[in-house]
């Protein structure tokens, strides 16, 4: 009998972790692009300098036009600390150098998902991030090495 | 228009007109199409200042809402590599700088080079000092880290001189997944002082105008990949000219020349916030005071400041900082034995503890409070006539607070 429950123990680990899994992938945050932007994969690195208004212009030479939820938005804080492994604070002190200093733009900031879906979807050149993407045909999701 | 600004009050109706216009439209028909080519952005900020011991803000000394700063701005995406950007603000700082309204920036900002490496971007106009880590914002209340930057370095007697210029900046910045992220700058311009801007740095009884003759700038900024340091070095050189008004003119025609070599770190963790820059300048004076004087003085300064992040909305500083006029006059007894005892040897120096806090209600409305305790009076203005009658004490203090709202 102690057999039993042991191995039945065993398979509901298995199972936890297969859930798990499971679910991160499923509910992570996605980074997406317009249908027009023809980059199927980024670094980690290469997002940073998108999102650091650093690289400007897709290889195409179209203007990245980049969305963002509010510096307070928990989408916002998963997409810096997984896919920027960065602190919100960092990305608000060089938009704000940007903005105030006339070096650069940041940033457009919107409103909910649902909003940054909308706009990413109907911008050429757009780059966003969204929970969970189920409406994979209107956007190209990113895939971050 | 943007690059001419000498019928000032002129240029500054039309900039404002033009931003409050584009801001009316931000407001009332904004969409996706114009917030794609229009960005409208700004700050309002108000404060309490109470001095004690130094006229820093005010001859009366006493508690003074002469901490005011306001700033719109603009830019216009005019195609992939174009765009024009321009921002004014109002500010009153009392006795630290003049009070007024000024064209902060007004820039054509090409991207003459990008790809997925480097960036390489050429600013013509009015740009913004870019070089030292608080400079580019230091009027821009939530983007500071105190209400009162480190006064050795950030010197509100300056603020004039060292904010930027009419001419070219360059900013070209390189990314490797081995090397990490290096970011150069490059500005060279000029720019003409106002007569209150003249009074502020050389005193009540200079009645001429000041002219600075030109202004070159260069800094390396290095963060290694996925480091949280950043570590950074620039170079200043500018010269600064002063001519006597007419015969009344208590001073006579001068040059200021001025020389910084500076140094900055940065470290940026969850929680924690180091940052720290240490400079040396040179800084000569031929005439001004009589035709044939010449001094020259070699200054040194640094900071070390920290802040905690206790949560998402409140956070602590603590900086001490130490400031001195001559490195070799560390405690200004040359100074005070070269004046027969007219200027006390604590003009010589200034050393300042920095304790405060902010508090976010949202992610666009902040209060910010501190206390500084000081000691040594070097960092007041005039620079060239220290008022001995209203400083008479080698230690002061003062607090601040200011509520400050931006979008």
């Amino acid at each position: 009998m102690y057999k039993d429950i042991g191995i039945n123990l065993i398979f509901l680990r298995l199972f936890l972790f297969v859930v798990i899994f499971i679910s991160n992938a499923a509910f992570g945050v996605s980074v997406i692009s317009h249908k027009s932007v023809d980059v199927k994969s980024l670094t980690t690195s290469q997002l940073r300098r998108i999102y650091t208004m650093r690289q400007l212009q897709w290889s195409s030479n179209v203007r990245i036009k980049v969305y963002v939820l509010s510096s307070n938005h928990l989408t916002h804080k998963n997409f810096c600390k997984e896919n920027l492994r960065i602190f919100p604070y960092q990305l608000d002190r060089i938009w704000n150098k940007l903005t105030f200093s006339g070096l650069g733009v940041a940033p457009t900031v919107v409103k909910n998902q649902a909003e940054l879906l909308r706009i990413v979807s109907t911008t050429p050149g757009a780059i966003g991030y969204i929970d969970n993407v189920n409406k994979e045909g209107h956007v190209n999701v990113i895939e971050i090495k | 228009m943007l690059l001419k600004l000498n019928n000032k009050t002129q240029c500054y109706k039309t900039i404002l007109l033009l931003m409050l216009s584009f801001a009316f439209n931000y407001c009332v028909v904004a969409n996706d199409e114009f917030d794609k080519t229009w960005q409208v952005h700004g700050f309002v900020a108000q404060g309490m200042i109470n001095v004690n011991g130094s006229n820093f803000v005010n001859d009366e000394q006493n508690l003074s809402l002469k901490l005011t700063e306001v700033g719109i701005n603009t830019s216009y995406q005019h195609s992939t590599n174009l765009r024009f950007t321009a921002q004014v603000v109002y500010l009153n700082g009392g006795n630290r700088y003049s009070k007024g309204a000024r064209v902060d920036y007004a820039l054509i900002d090409w991207t003459a080079y990008n790809d997925e490496n480097w960036l390489v971007k050429v600013y013509l106009g009015r740009y913004k000092n870019n070089h030292w880590l608080y400079s580019s914002t230091r009027d821009v209340p939530h983007t500071r880290p105190s209400i009162i930057l480190p006064q050795s370095l950030y010197f509100d007697g300056f603020r004039d001189i060292a904010m930027g210029a009419d001419g070219i900046a360059i900013n070209l910045n390189y990314s490797a997944e081995s090397l990490g992220d290096f970011d150069f700058n490059f500005s060279y311009g000029s720019s003409e002082l106002s007569s209150k801007e003249v009074k502020v740095l050389l005193g009540e009884h200079a009645l001429g105008s000041g002219k600075k003759k030109f202004t070159a700038q260069a800094s390396l900024n290095w963060q290694p990949e996925y480091s949280q340091w950043r570590f950074g070095l620039s170079l200043l050189d500018s010269d600064f000219n002063y001519h006597q008004h007419h015969q009344q003119d208590f001073f006579s025609d001068g040059t200021f020349s001025f020389q910084q070599y500076s140094i900055s770190a940065l470290f940026e963790g969850e929680y924690w916030q180091f940052s720290s820059e240490a400079f040396q300048q040179n800084f000569s004076q031929d005439g001004f005071f009589f035709p044939g004087f010449h001094q020259r003085n070699i200054g040194q300064g640094a900071y070390a400041q920290f802040q905690y992040k206790y949560n998402d909305q409140l956070k602590f500083l603590s900086r001490l900082e130490l400031s001195y006029a001559d490195k070799n006059d560390r405690n200004g007894k040359k100074l005070e034995r070269k004046t027969d005892g007219v200027v006390p040897r604590y003009f010589g120096y200034q050393h300042d503890i920095t304790l405060g806090a902010s508090f976010d209600f949202n992610d666009k409305l902040r209060l910010q409070i501190e206390y500084h305790k000081i000691k040594g009076t070097s960092r007041l203005t005039p620079i060239t006539a220290p008022n001995k009658l209203l400083n008479k004490n080698e230690s002061w203090s003062l607090w601040a607070l200011q509520l400050m709202y931006w979008f």
